[in-house]
């Protein structure tokens, strides 16, 4: 799994390469946690993302909850295959703003 | 008919090892002509599984885990092997209720992706083997 953080006007942007599990979600969670914590609302690219296991999802869900508690927004973008059916399967997309593409990104 | 061993895997319980039991898994799932959905699915039902036995089972102490996968008529049967400390039935209880709420989640997927769930007394003194089955795509049985 690699990462890639890029910074816009009004949020930052975090993409996810690879395979998330157990192993390595505790750099995805740090990661996560800073950009909410430093006040920036988070975008999660997971068009290069092929596998996601629970422990990344529970760290979506936690940098969800501190973004929610601080007037900020967590948004996944470009979920396909099994992270689009974990996300269906825990109905979290019907939780998290899910879009297609940063297209549909203002700003 | 008898049960016919698809895969047979040992690896270290270690979150390093995940990975190549995913792939291992993906393989068997393919030979079992389980479609690239259920096959997705499936596969993160095994790293839950192995995760939880990392985790709790070990509770970071170094072990083993072993693998196997079967067919058995018109199902397959995963079988999870550690040799932690038994591990009480209570834990395979589901409590979670709320998706936000922390914990459980690996195991609400295992009950959701598979057909069938239980622990099955050890081989040995020590340790625990998860069962887990899920019928066959119709047709694989007859072409296996």
């Amino acid at each position: 799994m690699t990462f890639e953080q890029k910074k816009h006007l009004h949020y930052q942007l975090l993409a996810l390469t690879g395979e998330v599990d157990l192993h390595n979600s505790p750099q995805v969670r740090k990661q996560l946690l800073d950009i909410v914590e430093s006040g920036y609302s988070v975008i999660v690219d997971f068009s290069a993302l092929s596998y996601i296991d629970s422990s990344g999802i529970a760290t979506l869900v936690e940098a969800y909850n501190l973004a929610k508690n601080n007037q900020l927004s967590l948004t996944i973008v470009g979920a396909t295959g099994a992270p689009l059916q974990v996300m269906e399967l825990t109905h979290l997309n019907k939780v998290f703003p899910m879009i297609d593409s940063l297209d549909e990104i203002k700003g | 008919m008898s049960m016919k061993r698809i895969l047979h895997v040992e690896h270290s319980a270690c979150t390093s090892q995940l990975c190549q039991i995913r792939d291992k898994v993906r393989e068997a799932c393919h030979v079992l002509m389980y479609s690239d959905s259920d096959i997705n699915l499936i596969t993160l039902v095994i790293d839950e599984a192995c995760t939880n036995i990392i985790r709790y089972a070990y509770g970071g102490e170094s072990g083993r885990i072993i693998l196997e996968i079967f067919q058995h008529e018109n199902e397959a049967i995963f079988h999870l092997q550690d040799f932690a400390k038994c591990i009480d039935k209570s834990c395979l209880e589901l409590r979670k209720t709320n998706i936000l709420e922390p914990g459980g989640l690996g195991l609400q997927l295992i009950y959701q992706v598979m057909d069938f769930v239980q622990l099955l007394p050890p081989r040995g003194s020590v340790g625990n083997i998860l069962e887990l089955k899920k019928h066959l795509p119709k047709g694989s049985q007859n072409d296996l």
